[in-house]
C-alpha cells in the first residue's frame, strides 16, 4: 500500500514536468487553433539561453525564469507579427499551412542552436541538482519538486489571469467563438498576438525547467513533443485544467506500467503515442469531454 | 610544319599523363567519416587524429612500399551521419577515385552500412569505430580495431571477479542490469548474461531491463532497480542517458557497492554535469591515457604538440587504425589488394598504443584485445584499475556511501 | 498523344528527363549513377505521398512506415531464400494492408489531427521493431550477399519511378482522381454528392503505400542493409512531405521537381564545407518560405511568373494549356 502510495506521488511530480512542457501547445492552439511545432524547438532554445546564463553570468536556472520568460513572450509577440500574421486565415479549422511553417521553424531553430553552441551534450550543474527529500518513504529530487511547483504556480497563475483579467476574458471569448468575440469588440489581432507570446513564454520556462533536469542538445525536445501532444489531446486541447489532468493521466500510465506490470520499459514510448493515436480516434475532444458526456463539437470539425 | 609541332606536343603530354593517372608512386586511401550530423562530435576526431597518423608519415618522407618511398594521398569525405549516403561515398571512393584501401567510419549503423562494399569489388577496409560483433566475419576484406563490446562487459566481470578474490567484495553477487535498446546496448548485455550463465554459483542476474535512448524519465526503471536490492549496478548508456540516469539514482538514493555505465563515466562531459555523484563509477574503454607504456606516454606528447589537446580514445583508435593500415601495405610491399589483405590478416603490430601492446586480427578480421578498466577517484581524478600489471591506482570497492 | 499529355500534365523536360534517366548508364560514371538512383527514389516517394497529401488533401506524416514495411519484407524474404525481385509485390502488398490498418480509425480525423495521428503510427512502429527479435532488433538485418547487381537496381528504381510518376499522371485524369480533387477541397459538399470519401481516401492511401514499399524493398536491393534508424526514421518521414510540399502540392510536375531539387541539394551541400552546417536551416527555410509566400509551392512561382508575362504579351487567340 505504501508502495502505491509512492507511485501516486512520483507521478503526481512527473505531471507536473509533463504539465509544463504542454501548456505552451495549449494556449496557441486554444487561441489561434495553430498547431506549433516549433515548440520542441523554442524550449529546446530556452535551455541554451539559461545555459549561457548560468555559465556566464551563474545566473541559477529558476531565477533566470524572470529574464527567459519575458524576453521569449517578446519573441513570440514577434514571430506572431512576422511569420503568423502573414497565413491566410482560411476555415474554421487549424491549417496545415501553420503546421509546416512551424515545422520549419523548428528546424532552423535547431540549426541556430548548432551554429552558436555547437553539437555537444551540454548540462546544467547546481549546488542542489543532486539533492533530495524525503517524502512517504522514498527520496525525491529537488530538482523534480521544484519544477513541479513552478507547474502549480503557473497553472494557477493562468486560471486567474483567464478569470479575472480582462485579457484573459478576451482570450476565452476567442477561444470559444472567434466571431461572437469580434463582434463584441476584441481586437484579434492583439488576442493573438499575445496569445503566441504566453504559448512562447510557457514553452521558454518548458524549456528551462527540463534544463535544470535532463542532459540536451540541439535535437533536444523531439520524444517530448510527442508526449506534450498526447497530453493537450488527451485533456481536450482547449482548457489549462484539462492539460493538467491529461498530464496525470499519462504519467500515471507510464508508472503504474512500470511497477505493476513486466512491460519493458523500453516500450513506454510505443504506449504513449498508440495512446494518443487511440484518443485522436475515439475521444477526439478529451477525456473532460467524455466524462461531460456531450461534446460541443462534432469530430467532423 | 606547325600542326606536326602540336601533334608532337600531344604525344608527349599523353606520354607523361597517361601513365600518370594511373600512377603507382601515391598509396590513395580513402575514408568516409560522419564530420557532421549526429555522429559529428567524435567523427570529427577521427577525422583529426586519422589525418594526423598520414601526415606523420608524408612528413617523414612517405610510406616505404616494396623499396620505394610513396606519398599517401587521403580522400576523406563526410557522409553527414547518413548510412545510406556512408556506403554510397565508400563505393565512389572505390570506383572512381580508385583507392587502394578504405578507412570506414564510426558509429555501428554506419560501418555495418559501409562493410557491404569491400566484398563486391575486393578492396581491404578497415574501421576504428565499431565494436558491433556481427558486422565481422562476412567478409574477409573487412577488418576492425575496436574489440567486441561483449568482451567489455566480459572485461568488467572479470575485474569484478578479481575484487572477489582480493577480498574486496564478497561472493555472491546480484547484478541488476540496464542497457539501452540499440546495438551496442544489446551486446553489452549479452557479455555480462553468458558470463553470469557461465559462472552461476558466484553471480546472480535478478533484474534486467532495456531503455529507450532519451528516457524522459528514469524513476520507473531505477523503481524496479531498487526493488530488485541487487548488489551491483550495471548499465549502458548514452551521454544524454547516462547523465539523467545516474543524476536520479543520486537523487532517489539508491546506493549499490559498485556502479558502471559501461564505457561511460571517465568523460570529461560526464564528471562535469554530475560532480561528486559521478565519484567511484568505473568504466570500461578501448583506450585509455593513463596506459603506462613508453609508446602511449610518446603518442600523449606528439599528439598533444600536434593538435593542443589530450588524446581521447578515439583520436587513439582512429590513429592506432590507420597506423595498422599503412604498416600492412609495408609489409605487403605492394599496392595490391590482396597482398594488402592478407599483411593485414597476418598483421602482428607490436609497440602499438593499444592495451595489451600488441595489434592483430583474429579470423572474423575483428581485434580482441584487452579492455581497460577506469575508476574515478574523488576530486576530478581518474585511476586505471585492469589489466592489474597496468594500473595506475587501487580500485575502491565497496563504494564508501555514507 | 500531345494533348492527352498536356492534359496530365507531363511537361516536356519530364520527358527529357526520363530519357536521361534511361541512357545514363551508358555515359556517365558510378558516382553519377548512384546520385540519379537517388533521385529516383526520391521521385518514387514524393510522387506517391502526393497521391494522398496533394490530390486527397490528406497530410500524411508517416510514410517510412511504409518504406520500412517493404525493406523489411524483402530482406527478410530474401534471407529465406526468395528471389529479391520476387519479394517485391510481397512488401507492396503488406504496406496496403498495413495502410488499410492505420488509415481505418485515422481518417475519421480532419487536417492536422490526422497529420498527428500518423506521427504517432509511425513512430510506434518504429519502437516496436526496434524491440524485437525476428527483425533484428536494433542492429537491422543483411541481405544475402550473392545477389548485388548495381545495374539491374537502377533500372528496377528508374522504372519504378517512371511507373510512379505515369500511374499519378493516370489518376489525375481519372474519375478517381477527380473524386480526391473533390475531396481535397470540401469533403463535405463531396460526400453530399455521393463520394464516399472514406473509401476513396483509403484507396488513394493503399496505392500510395504500395508504391512506396516497392521502393523500399529496392532501397533494401540497393543497400544490403537496413536498420529501424534507416528506414523507420521520422526525418525519412518529413523529408518524404517537404519534397512535394517545396516543388508544388497537388500537381503532377511538383513531386518530381521537389525530388529533383532536394536531390541536387543533397549533392551540393555536402560537397560544400560552408554549407554543410546550414542544412537544416536551408530545408527549414525553404519549407518557411513556401508556407509564407507561394504555398503551392515552385510550380505556383512558376505559374505566378506565366500568368505576369502573359499579362505583358498581346493577347493571342490559342487557348492556353493547362499545367
Amino acid at each position: 500500500m505504501e508502495r502505491l502510495a509512492s507511485v501516486l506521488l512520483s507521478s503526481l511530480l512527473l505531471a507536473g514536468l509533463y504539465a509544463t512542457m504542454s501548456y505552451g501547445l495549449a494556449v496557441i492552439y486554444g487561441v489561434m487553433r495553430i498547431i506549433n511545432l516549433a515548440h520542441a524547438g523554442l524550449m529546446m532554445l530556452a535551455a541554451y539561453v539559461t545555459l549561457t546564463l548560468n555559465t556566464r553570468f551563474g545566473l541559477d536556472p529558476f531565477l533566470s525564469l524572470l529574464v527567459v520568460a519575458p524576453l521569449f513572450f517578446g519573441l513570440g509577440v514577434v514571430l506572431d507579427l512576422t511569420l503568423i500574421r502573414r497565413l491566410p486565415r482560411g476555415g474554421t479549422g487549424p491549417s496545415m499551412q501553420s503546421l509546416l511553417l512551424l515545422f520549419g521553424l523548428w528546424l532552423v531553430l535547431q540549426n541556430l542552436a548548432y551554429v552558436v553552441w555547437g553539437g555537444d551534450t551540454q548540462s546544467i550543474l547546481t549546488p542542489y541538482t543532486m539533492s533530495s527529500v524525503p517524502l512517504l518513504g522514498e527520496r525525491y529530487g529537488v530538482p523534480l519538486l521544484l519544477v513541479f511547483a513552478v507547474s502549480l504556480l503557473s497553472l494557477v497563475g493562468l486560471t486567474i489571469v483567464l478569470r479575472r483579467t480582462f485579457l484573459g476574458k478576451a482570450i476565452r471569448a476567442v477561444t470559444q467563438n472567434r466571431d461572437a468575440a469580434l463582434l463584441s469588440g476584441v481586437n484579434a489581432g492583439r488576442i493573438s498576438a499575445v496569445a503566441f507570446g504566453l504559448g512562447t513564454a510557457f514553452a521558454a520556462i518548458a524549456g528551462t525547467m527540463l534544463s535544470t533536469l535532463y542532459a540536451f542538445t540541439p535535437d533536444f525536445g523531439r520524444s517530448l513533443l510527442l508526449k506534450a501532444f498526447c497530453i493537450i489531446v488527451l485533456g481536450g486541447m482547449e482548457s489549462f485544467t484539462g492539460v493538467a489532468i491529461g498530464a496525470l493521466v499519462l504519467a500515471l500510465i507510464e508508472n503504474l506500467a512500470a511497477a505493476y506490470t513486466t512491460i519493458p520499459t523500453s516500450f513506454q514510448d510505443a504506449i504513449s503515442f498508440s495512446l494518443l493515436v487511440l484518443v485522436l480516434v475515439f475521444a477526439p475532444n478529451g477525456l473532460p469531454a467524455l466524462f461531460r458526456g456531450f461534446s460541443r463539437r462534432a469530430v467532423a470539425r | 610544319m606547325k600542326l606536326l609541332g602540336v601533334l608532337r606536343n600531344w604525344v608527349l603530354a599523353g606520354l607523361v599523363l597517361v601513365p600518370a593517372a594511373y600512377a603507382q608512386d601515391v598509396v590513395r586511401i580513402g575514408a568516409v567519416l560522419p564530420v557532421t550530423g549526429k555522429e559529428s562530435k567524435i567523427g570529427s576526431a577521427y577525422k583529426q587524429a586519422t589525418e594526423l597518423a598520414v601526415k606523420e608519415v608524408n612528413d617523414a618522407g612517405g610510406l616505404l612500399v616494396g623499396g620505394k618511398k610513396l606519398k599517401i594521398d587521403l580522400s576523406l569525405l563526410d557522409d553527414t551521419s547518413d548510412a545510406a549516403k556512408s556506403a554510397q561515398l565508400v563505393e565512389q571512393l572505390i570506383t572512381q577515385s580508385k583507392v587502394h584501401a578504405v578507412i570506414g567510419g564510426y558509429g555501428s549503423q554506419l560501418v555495418q552500412a559501409q562493410s557491404v562494399v569491400p566484398e563486391r569489388y575486393g578492396i581491404p577496409y578497415i574501421s576504428g569505430g565499431a565494436g558491433a560483433t556481427s558486422i565481422y566475419g562476412r567478409s574477409k576484406w573487412v577488418f576492425g580495431t575496436l574489440s567486441p563490446v561483449e568482451h567489455l562487459a566480459a572485461t568488467q566481470m572479470d575485474f569484478l571477479q578479481d575484487l572477489v578474490a582480493t577480498g574486496k567484495l564478497k561472493a555472491p553477487l546480484s547484478i541488476a542490469l540496464l542497457s539501452e535498446q540499440t546495438e551496442h546496448g544489446n551486446d553489452y548485455a549479452k557479455g555480462v548474461k553468458e558470463y553470469v550463465a557461465a559462472h552461476p554459483a558466484a553471480w546472480k542476474l535478478p533484474l534486467e531491463q532495456k531503455f529507450e535512448l532519451y528516457t524522459a524519465d528514469f524513476r520507473p526503471l531505477l523503481g524496479r532497480v531498487q526493488a530488485a536490492k541487487a548488489d551491483l549496478f550495471m548499465a549502458d548508456a548514452h551521454l544524454e542517458d547516462f547523465v539523467n540516469m545516474q543524476r536520479t539514482y543520486t537523487q532517489m538514493g539508491l546506493r549499490n557497492q559498485m556502479i558502471t555505465y559501461g564505457a561511460r563515466g571517465a568523460d570529461v562531459s560526464g564528471r562535469k554535469s554530475l560532480g561528486a555523484a559521478a565519484d567511484y563509477i568505473f568504466a570500461s574503454g578501448w583506450w585509455s591515457d593513463l596506459l603506462p607504456y613508453p609508446q602511449v606516454k610518446a603518442f600523449n606528447a606528439r599528439y598533444k604538440a600536434a593538435t593542443g589537446a589530450e588524446p581521447q580514445w578515439y583520436h587513439a583508435m582512429a590513429y592506432e587504425t590507420v597506423r595498422a593500415l599503412l604498416v600492412a601495405i609495408q609489409h605487403a610491399g605492394s599496392l595490391d589488394p590482396e597482398k594488402i589483405r592478407s599483411a593485414l590478416a597476418s598483421l602482428k603490430l607490436t609497440e602499438s598504443i593499444v592495451p595489451g601492446g600488441v595489434l592483430s586480427f583474429t579470423k572474423t578480421g575483428q581485434v580482441d584485445l584487452p579492455f581497460v578498466v577506469t575508476q574515478n577517484k574523488p576530486d576530478g581524478k581518474v585511476d586505471l584499475v585492469w589489466p592489474k600489471n597496468d594500473k595506475t591506482g587501487e580500485p575502491v570497492a565497496p563504494i564508501p556511501w555514507h | 498523344m500531345s494533348a492527352w499529355l498536356k492534359k496530365t500534365g507531363v511537361a516536356p523536360w519530364m520527358v527529357v528527363l526520363a530519357a536521361a534517366l534511361l541512357l545514363a548508364p551508358l555515359v556517365a560514371d558510378r558516382g553519377t549513377l548512384n546520385d540519379l538512383w537517388s533521385v529516383a527514389f526520391a521521385v518514387v516517394l514524393a510522387s506517391a505521398w502526393n497521391l494522398l497529401g496533394g490530390f486527397a488533401g490528406q497530410i500524411s506524416l508517416g510514410y517510412s512506415a511504409f518504406v520500412g514495411i517493404g525493406a523489411y519484407t524483402t530482406v527478410l524474404l530474401a534471407n529465406a531464400g526468395w528471389n529479391p525481385w520476387l519479394t517485391l509485390p510481397v512488401g507492396a502488398v503488406l504496406a496496403v494492408l498495413f495502410s488499410v490498418v492505420v488509415g481505418l480509425p485515422t481518417f475519421r480525423l480532419r487536417g492536422p489531427y490526422f497529420s498527428i495521428a500518423t506521427i504517432g503510427v509511425s513512430e510506434a512502429v518504429r519502437v516496436i521493431a526496434s524491440g524485437m527479435e525476428f527483425t533484428g532488433g536494433s542492429s537491422g538485418l543483411r541481405m544475402p550477399s550473392a545477389n548485388f547487381h548495381f545495374l539491374s537496381n537502377y533500372y528496377g528504381m528508374a522504372g519504378l519511378a517512371l511507373l510512379t510518376v505515369g500511374l499519378v499522371a493516370w489518376v489525375r485524369v481519372s474519375a478517381f482522381g477527380m473524386a480526391l480533387e473533390a475531396i481535397r477541397q470540401d469533403i463535405d459538399a463531396a460526400e453530399a454528392l455521393g463520394i464516399h470519401s472514406t473509401r476513396y481516401k483509403l484507396l488513394a492511401h493503399a496505392l500510395s503505400a504500395a508504391l512506396v514499399g516497392a521502393g523500399g524493398g529496392l532501397f533494401a536491393m540497393n543497400f544490403q542493409y537496413i536498420s529501424p534508424g534507416s528506414v523507420f526514421d521520422f526525418p525519412l518521414s518529413l523529408r518524404i512531405v517537404l519534397m512535394p510540399i517545396v516543388g508544388g502540392i497537388g500537381t503532377l510536375v511538383g513531386p518530381v521537381l521537389g525530388a529533383v531539387l532536394f536531390g541536387y541539394l543533397q549533392i551540393k551541400l555536402l560537397a560544400s564545407p560552408t554549407l554543410r552546417d546550414w542544412n537544416l536551416f536551408i530545408y527549414g527555410g525553404l519549407l518557411m518560405a513556401v508556407m509564407l509566400f507561394e504555398p503551392r509551392g515552385i510550380v505556383g512561382i512558376w505559374e505566378r511568373l506565366r500568368r505576369l508575362w502573359r499579362r505583358r504579351a498581346p493577347p493571342t487567340l490559342e487557348a492556353s494549356g493547362g499545367a
